[in-house]
């Protein structure tokens, strides 16, 4: 079941947070909702990130396949323009380039869609909490037995609401 | 061994006449223009004569020089245009397919020689000129590119001809439109990788120079002129 | 850290930003028409210019490329406002551009919308423009990779796919926002575009490290943008136009038009929207600072270009020097000097002189100068090739001034519709920190 607790410090967040882990609640199971991005101190809350290494590959993919393409195409059917070779480097020089930036974009944005988790199928149980302008608000998945350790938790690390949602 | 087409113009025998330019409209059905047309630069000469003056009256004296496309090897027409119209094909003729041209205006800008011309408008010829075009030239619509062909279609012609009666294509076999018409016998058409067609004998004299070769665009026009 | 003088209510902020997305005053309607009427007028020109040929334009041999490249140019070089405001402050985490971020972003997005449309209205066959994109024919043709136009194409569509996704990014927080706060269609329409964000924490991080790719990824982009349509030019063998300067020339001077498209953009949101609390006489002032600095940039090229080629005195390209500066086009060329510097060098670089009034002043003088300058670019090297008997001029028709004149119409009318659909400023970004909410 879920716990919703609201902050409106983000000392007490993150003392809540820190509790929390201590007691053995793991980091996925817990979720921050607010309106504008919450930057906590390193180790509170790290979420691993591959998008950069996503970014790259694609970019070098897309390019290394473009490139491939330009050479191919030059092969398929060739033809002789202005006593240039039938396919040199530098004369495509400005595709390979534009097209592996756009491979960057593209596999930056898809990325970013599945690593957020806006294109992932939800769990239709988990509550979203409306959010007041100026709180945060942390979720917290436990089992039936922390429930009450967890509350607990939250309202000693300065929560000014905690409230239990889902089946236990 | 593939040919390679090339021409000798002697300027010192080019009357200016420009029989040429007539020849030229007449085989490739090259569109009418019009006094406003024209005005407005607008009328294709495939070839033109350039004039240059030197000196004052009474002491003047013209040169004429007739420009057509000099099919050059390295082309700067050729790199640009994004679709291919504009190609070089192994008889180093620099060919122009309309059907492919979309009308980018890329060719005519890099063209140093200025001999590209667009069809700004649908081609008319006031009757009964239609029943005078050539049947082995295209029509060009508006929107698409053209410029000297060296009269590929003549090339083709001499050359089915030639492999029709089993005889190799000789010098002299296939002459472009300006080439037939000249009337002082400037102009000689022929196979550049023929060392013994008189075109070659002319481009390796000590008269021959093409122009505007320090691009390095390789033109095969070659200009004879006596060396002042 | 925003830089309002007072911090003020998250309420407040949210009210003020999100009002002028309801209801439509006469002025809204009044400029949607004229730019309708103007955009028809346009569209009709272009119609007619498809049904009778390229011959119904000002284009004549030698001059193949007038207005409608100038406009290309001017447009794609508008388009680097958003890069650089976005891009540049974001990596330099210059809190200031957090107001100006969002219309730049727009402006980069509908600028190129509207540049991209000129390789297509300038072709003689336009309705075969799709020739130029790789796809199995029965040709059996692939297009020519070496040429510029191709360069030109992928550049575009890479910068264009770059920039809706750059918008498109922060924009979804503040959908997702309208979304809870308004009803049937809106409610609907902003739900869909917000893709469900929730606003938990794994989307603000992952939306974070997006931003930050993106802007270097675009700024990559946007430089090479405008060096490849640089390279239209550079690369061809006409005087003056072969020149290696070319690419870093147009980067410069699209981010100097692009500043100053984004100060009138601004300064008229500003007076219309009422955004005087937001966008404030420090943004304008700090813009008009990066705008005198962009002008001397300008000038330092410009002045390099021309300065090489009249001292080299090459007959061919002096030619065509001759023409920008003492013959036909000087007037253009002068006046394009006096708009790009020697206006904004005063009102921009007298402290005294500097406000929000004369900085609007110098920028649309600057918008009309880098126009004049795309002109007197393209026009004077092709109108005196390097053959002589080719030599000639070019006066533009009325199809040519309807098609430009539509563009910035339509530039009026993309940019009216966004401000209805969403906050022309990012909420979120904007917001003061929770702690210090009443």
């Amino acid at each position: 079941m879920y716990l919703v607790g609201e902050f409106r410090e983000q000392r007490a967040l993150e003392s809540a947070i820190r509790t929390l882990r201590a007691s053995g609640i793991q980091p996925a199971d817990l979720d921050l909702f607010s309106e504008e991005p919450v930057e906590l101190p390193r180790g509170v809350l790290d979420r691993t990130s591959r998008m950069s290494l996503v970014s790259v590959l694609g970019a070098i993919g897309f390019g290394a396949a473009a490139t491939g393409f330009v050479w191919w195409s030059q092969h398929d059917y060739r033809l002789v323009t202005g006593g240039m070779p039938l396919f040199s480097f530098w004369a495509t020089g400005v595709i390979t380039y534009e097209m592996t930036m756009l491979g960057a974009i593209v596999a930056t944005f898809g990325w970013f869609l599945w690593e957020s988790g806006l294109v992932r199928r939800r769990d239709p149980s988990a509550p979203v909490p409306e959010v007041d302008p100026g709180s945060i608000c942390l979720r917290v998945r436990c089992g039936a037995d922390d429930v009450a350790k967890a509350s607990e938790t939250m309202r000693r690390a300065g929560a000014t609401a905690v409230a239990r949602r889902g089946e236990p | 061994m593939e040919h390679r087409w090339g021409m000798a113009i002697d300027l010192d025998r080019c009357t200016g006449c420009e029989a040429c330019v007539v020849a030229c409209h007449a085989e490739n059905n090259l569109p009418v223009s019009s006094p406003e047309q024209s005005e407005k630069g607008r009328t294709a000469h495939w070839i033109r004569v350039d004039r240059y003056y030197e000196g004052e009256f009474p002491d003047i004296k013209v040169k004429y020089m007739p420009v057509l496309c000099q099919q050059c090897d390295n082309a700067p027409c050729e790199p640009v245009c994004p679709v291919y119209a504009t190609y070089h094909n192994p008889e180093g003729l620099n060919v122009q397919v309309y059907n492919r041209c979309v009308g980018t205006f890329y060719c005519a800008n890099n063209c140093p020689y200025s001999v590209r011309f667009f069809n700004w408008f649908e081609p008319k010829w006031p009757d009964p000129l239609p029943l005078q075009h050539n049947p082995d030239v295209a029509i060009r619509p508006a929107g698409v590119m053209e410029k000297c062909t060296f009269c590929i279609q003549r090339i083709q012609r001499a050359k089915q001809d030639a492999a029709q009666e089993g005889v190799p294509l000789a010098d002299g076999d296939v002459q472009p439109a300006c080439v037939q018409s000249c009337a002082a016998e400037a102009m000689v058409f022929g196979d550049l990788n023929d060392p013994k067609s008189r075109v070659s004998r002319l481009a390796a004299s000590g008269r021959a120079t093409r122009l505007l070769e320090e691009l390095g665009t390789k033109p095969k026009v070659f200009y004879l002129q006596k060396a002042t | 850290m925003s830089a309002t003088p007072e911090l003020l209510p998250y309420k407040r902020i949210r009210e003020d930003l999100f009002r002028p997305l309801s209801g439509i005053s006469r002025g809204y309607l009044l400029t949607t028409s004229i730019a309708f009427i103007v955009g028809a007028a346009g569209l009709a020109a272009w119609g007619y210019q498809l049904r009778r040929g390229m011959g119904v334009t000002g284009l004549q041999r030698p001059v193949f490329w007038g207005f409608y490249i100038v406009d290309f140019v001017f447009w794609i070089g508008i388009s680097h406002a958003g890069t650089l405001i976005s891009a540049i402050l974001r990596l330099t985490d210059a809190a200031w551009r957090k107001p100006v971020t969002r219309a730049a972003e727009a402006i980069t997005v509908f600028a190129l919308m509207i540049g991209g449309m000129f390789p297509i209205i300038h072709l003689g066959r336009a309705w075969l423009f799709y020739w130029l994109v790789p796809y199995p024919n029965s040709r059996l043709l692939w297009p020519n990779f070496r040429s510029p136009l191709l360069w030109d194409l992928t550049a575009i569509l890479t910068y264009m796919t770059g920039s809706v996704i750059y918008l498109y990014l922060p924009l979804i927080p503040d959908l997702a926002q309208l979304a809870e706060h308004n009803t049937t269609w809106r409610r609907r329409f902003y739900r869909a575009f917000s893709l469900g964000w929730t606003g938990s924490d794994r989307e603000w991080h992952a939306l974070e490290r997006a931003m930050k790719l993106m802007a270097c990824i675009i700024l990559a982009v946007a430089v090479s943008v405008h060096t490849v349509v640089a390279w239209d030019f550079s690369m061809a063998l006409a005087p003056m136009w072969h020149s290696t300067i070319f690419g870093p020339y147009f980067v410069a001077g699209a981010i100097f038009s692009g500043i100053a498209a984004l100060i009138v953009v601004m300064a008229t949101l500003r007076k219309v929207l009422h955004l005087e609390m937001y966008l404030t006489r420090h943004h304008f002032d700090r813009l008009a600072k990066l705008l005198l600095l962009m002008s001397l940039l300008w000038l330092y090229f410009t002045m390099a270009e021309n300065l090489t080629v009249w001292y080299g005195n090459e007959p061919k390209e002096m030619a065509v020097f001759g023409a920008r500066t003492r013959a036909h086009y000087a007037r253009f060329f002068w006046t394009m000097v006096v708009l790009n510097f020697a206006i904004p060098f005063v009102l921009l670089g007298i402290r005294r002189l500097r406000t929000i009034a004369t900085a609007t002043i110098a920028s649309a003088c600057i918008l009309a100068g880098m126009w004049l300058e795309r002109f007197v670019i393209v026009v004077p090297t092709l109108a005196n090739p390097r053959m002589p008997s080719a030599v000639s001029l070019y006066t533009p028709t009325w199809v040519e001034v309807a098609i430009t004149s539509a563009t910035f119409a339509a530039m009026v009318m993309l940019y009216l519709v966004f401000a209805k659909l969403v906050p022309i400023i990012a909420v979120w970004e904007f917001k003061p920190h929770p702690q210090e909410e009443d």
